[in-house]
């Protein structure tokens, strides 16, 4: 049977990939296996709108904050775009930048009774929609959008011409994709998920290495986990030895990052100097440190 | 006077790859181990990813991830000039970026993006073994003796000095590393005999040839070839590895991997060592490399066999017997005129080299000195020597000498020398010259050093012209050039057109390639530096001293609380929580945390008075107030 931690990264691939059944069957067994299992916790929310898992069906979706919320202002029967594939997401409107990324979930769902459908209006003013109707009734998704606070969970194709010239303004591919994941790197970070939150920022920087907001959440995600990991390792000035026999350490399951680091571990060099010697960036030589003492392989 | 009442003075070998630092201790000399307990220093220094300065062991353990920012073999650059031939393959082969100084002259090194002479980086190795000193002794150290190899000229000795005096050494004598060799080798002895110094270190090979009577060590020829060493060695053993390890793992390149580079060069050289003691070694390294495809890491774990290296580095070893038989030729020295074969150098170590040198020489090499610490040794007895004459061993005081030939570019591009090497200093030559055309009225001085035949291999030390020469048909005008060399080393050369009185003349300074502005401005950055880390240093000694006599206190007064504690009902672990706050505090000092030692001082201050109390309980009369 697989770990649990594992279930959750291969859950979190497949999130991050667009595959999101797999995603959603694989977070899913992780929160039946560990409940609380904060990681599988928030992507299961970014995936269900809501707490997932078999015996909670994903009919909740939490309080976006300020804004009208479900049920009051919003339409009372939702128009649903037609059966969406997980592959047709819709982009976020530039006009909430800060409302969370908490989407609808883009497959079907149990309702209990006299609950409604999650609603792409649930998280944002759905009175003031504008709704562009193609020529054949289809729905331009690109319009629905920037009305609603429906966000996208995928990096998606790039966006459709507009309608008419002057209607919308050209988007640069990619930018959409920014704007999902910015939003959902911060829900992650208000959830507490630094790793997960840093993820999707590590995405937006390879598209728009630029991109303040990203940045000033790369720092703070890891600023965080660099501390949290520290507080692992104890004063950095202590030096780290091997907990184990120098035979057992084939034993080990490590990458090749971990195996230099651990054989950097010889008694005679502190914390503090691995992290430079380490030749990896700060946040990998703690997390890495901070596994290998949680796992009784090294101690100081 | 013992030595514990003398100021210490120490004596440095400034390697290639690695550094010695030694004293004279009783008479006996001996040397330093780094505060870390190695004896030698890796002449190493970089700047990590994180900003930290590193220096020694540490920097030769990233040395391969880093290998952009971080300087070694800086000695092969040290006083070199910009452009030459040394400085251009040097290039080619080192990781990180050499650039010209400010006035094109000197070769600088770009690391971390700033720009740092040559001697500020070997100032750092230097500053390295200072404080490695001043930790054995106790006390500060000033003043040293350093060694380099016999053929650096003057420029690169001032450069040396400079490197000193950054570090806040007093270098009191630069010293030939033969010559030290011998030095060590001759303690104590009397030996009038041709000794050859065989130098097989981490990046260069070097060959002297010494003429050694009663006190006088003449270097009277050297070799060598300044890219062969021990890394060669390390090298081999690594794409041995490199090769076995692609053939066992479907051509997985751990050469295309910076980390396990990293980790195989060490292994290497361990494994190297390990060899010349025994028959076998075995290499294993756990988690070497990505098995990619979320696969398992891949591990190394081999055996490698004396026979295997001897087989692998036997041309190596050839190069080493070929180099010196050249250099014994050329110096028409037979190897039975050899007296004594000294080994210096951590490759010496080598079996296969020492049979080689035996074989070669057709006499065993002398063993009686260390070869990694014997250029140390011999640097410590010349300190001892030049600052306390009346102590024992202190019978060898070397003379200042010209390190090489002085002279001057003559007709067809050729090089006079004026002053040959060896000459005691102050020394002053004249020699008589004339004109090469008819009616020359002036005529260009090139002052000049090295023991090249042709000029232009020398190094220029600064030209000048002669003007207002008298008419003449050629070869009858006379032209007097002399050359005076002053206690200081400071080179003049003046020429004279004897008939007509006219003259022209230059001084010569040696110089590193920083104007003593320059090196003024580094020294002040330097020192805040330095003071910050003694600073550090002393209130870590302070805090150490305040709590091992805590603890000694805490530790004399245990009976008398376990006595007070059996007639209480409280705070029977009272002991036992002790322990574990001396046991954190051991720790701290183990570790020199600063931090942790300062945090847990209030903890045994609370413990002390503790015990003090329940002591003073203890001490009272049962049924006394």
């Amino acid at each position: 049977m697989q770990p649990v931690a594992q279930l959750v990264d291969q859950g979190v691939r497949a999130y991050v990939e667009g595959r999101l059944e797999d995603a959603r069957r694989l977070l899913d067994e992780a929160m039946r296996r560990d409940p609380g299992n904060a990681r599988a916790r928030s992507y299961a929310i970014l995936l269900h709108g809501g707490v997932p898992g078999p015996e909670t069906p994903p009919t909740h979706v939490p309080e976006p904050g300020p804004g009208p919320g479900r049920g009051q202002d919003a339409p009372a029967a939702p128009i649903l775009p037609a059966a969406p594939s997980p592959r047709a997401p819709l982009p976020s409107p530039a006009s909430a930048p800060e409302a969370p990324a908490l989407t609808p979930a883009p497959f079907e769902v149990t309702l209990d009774d006299g609950e409604y459908a999650p609603s792409p209006w649930d998280d944002g003013p759905a009175a003031a929609s504008t709704i562009v109707l193609e020529a054949e009734g289809g729905m331009d998704l690109g319009a629905v959008a920037d009305k609603s606070d429906l966000r996208s969970l995928v990096p998606e194709a790039p966006a459709a011409p507009p309608v008419a010239q002057g209607v919308a303004p050209r988007v640069p591919p990619g930018q959409r994709d920014v704007e999902v994941w910015m939003a959902a790197a911060k829900d992650l970070h208000a959830l507490g998920d630094f790793s997960g939150s840093l993820e999707m920022i590590e995405k937006i920087l390879k598209l728009d290495p630029e991109h303040g907001e990203a940045r000033d959440y790369l720092r703070q995600n890891e600023a965080t986990l660099v501390a949290m990991y520290e507080s692992k390792l104890g004063p950095l000035g202590r030096i780290p030895r091997l907990a184990i026999k120098p035979e057992e350490v084939m034993w080990l399951n490590l990458d090749h990052r971990a195996g230099f680091l651990l054989s950097q571990v010889d008694g005679t060099v502190d914390y503090e100097s691995l992290f430079a010697l380490s030749g990896l960036p700060r946040l990998d030589t703690a997390r890495i440190l901070a596994t290998l003492i949680s796992d009784g392989v090294i101690a100081s | 006077m013992s030595d514990l009442d003398l100021d210490p003075v120490i004596g440095i070998d400034l390697g290639t790859t690695n550094s010695v630092v030694a004293t004279v201790r009783d008479g006996v000399p001996r040397v330093i181990p780094s505060r870390t307990g190695q004896l030698l220093t890796p002449s190493i220094v970089a700047v990590a990813r994180n900003g930290k300065e590193l220096v020694g062991n540490l920097a030769k353990r990233q040395a391969i991830t880093n290998a952009e920012n971080t300087v070694y073999a800086a000695k092969r650059l040290i006083g070199r000039r910009w452009g030459s031939r040394e400085v251009e393959d040097a290039r080619r082969v080192l990781p990180y970026e050499l650039v010209a100084g400010p006035d094109g002259n000197d070769v600088r090194v770009k690391q971390a993006g700033k720009v740092v002479t040559i001697p500020e980086l070997s100032a750092l190795v230097l500053a390295e073994l200072k404080a490695d000193a001043e930790a054995w002794f106790g006390r500060p150290v000033t003043r040293a003796v350093v060694t380099v190899p016999a053929y650096f000229n003057d420029g690169q000795r001032q450069a040396t000095k400079d490197a000193g005096r950054i570090a806040g050494l007093d270098v009191l004598r630069i010293i030939n590393e033969p010559t030290s060799a011998a030095l060590a080798y001759g303690f104590g002895k009397q030996i009038e005999k041709k000794v050859v110094v065989f130098d097989l270190g981490g990046g260069t090979f070097d060959v002297s040839i010494l003429d050694i009577g009663k006190s006088v060590f003449d270097v009277v020829a050297v070799g060598g070839d300044t890219y062969l060493g021990g890394e060669d060695f390390d090298r081999r053993i690594m794409d041995w590895l490199t090769f076995t390890f692609a053939k066992e793992n479907g051509g997985v390149d751990l050469r295309q991997d910076k980390m396990a580079l990293q980790r195989l060069k060490d292994a290497s050289e361990k494994a190297k060592v390990e060899l010349s003691s025994l028959p076998a070694a075995d290499i294993h390294l756990p988690f070497l490399a990505s098995g990619g495809d979320g696969k398992q890491a891949l591990h190394l774990t081999k055996q490698l066999t004396r026979e295997k290296l001897e087989e692998i580095t036997k041309d190596l070893v050839d190069r080493c017997i070929a180099v010196t038989e050249k250099t014994l030729n050329d110096a028409g020295v037979r190897p039975s005129q050899v007296g004594e074969v000294i080994l210096v150098g951590g490759m010496t170590r080598m079996p296969r080299v020492q049979r080689a040198v035996k074989e070669y020489f057709q006499r065993e090499p002398c063993r009686g000195v260390h070869p990694d610490e014997v250029v140390a040794l011999g640097a410590a007895i010349q300190a001892q020597a030049l600052t306390s004459p009346a102590q024992p061993g202190s019978d060898v005081l070397l003379l200042d000498v010209t390190p090489q030939n002085l002279g001057l570019m003559v007709v067809g591009g050729y090089f006079q020398t004026v002053i040959p090497r060896n000459t005691t200093v102050p020394t002053s030559q004249t020699h008589l010259f004339t004109t090469v055309q008819d009616n020359q009225t002036s005529v260009r001085i090139a002052v000049l050093q090295g023991e090249k035949e042709r000029a232009i291999d020398n190094e220029l030390l600064g030209e000048f012209i002669l003007a207002g020469i008298r008419p003449a048909r050629r070869g009858e005008v006379s032209i007097e050039v002399a050359f005076d060399i002053s206690a200081d080393g400071i080179v003049g050369v003046s020429a004279r057109d004897v008939d007509t009185g006219q003259h022209q003349s230059i001084t010569v300074t040696a110089t590193s390639g920083l104007t003593e502005a320059e090196l003024k401005r580094i020294m002040d950055e330097r020192v805040d530096d330095l003071l910050a880390r003694k600073q550090s240093s002393v209130e870590f000694q302070q805090a150490r001293q305040r709590a091992t006599a805590a603890m000694r206190e805490i530790e004399a007064l245990v009976p008398a609380v376990q006595a007070a504690l059996e007639r209480s009902r409280f705070g029977k672990d009272a002991v036992q929580k002790a322990e574990g706050v001396m046991a954190r505090v051991r720790q701290a000092i183990d570790a020199r945390d600063a931090a942790e030692l300062s945090a847990s001082e209030e903890a045994l201050d609370r413990t002390l008075q503790l015990f003090k109390g329940l002591a003073g309980q203890g001490a009272r009369p049962p049924g006394g107030g």
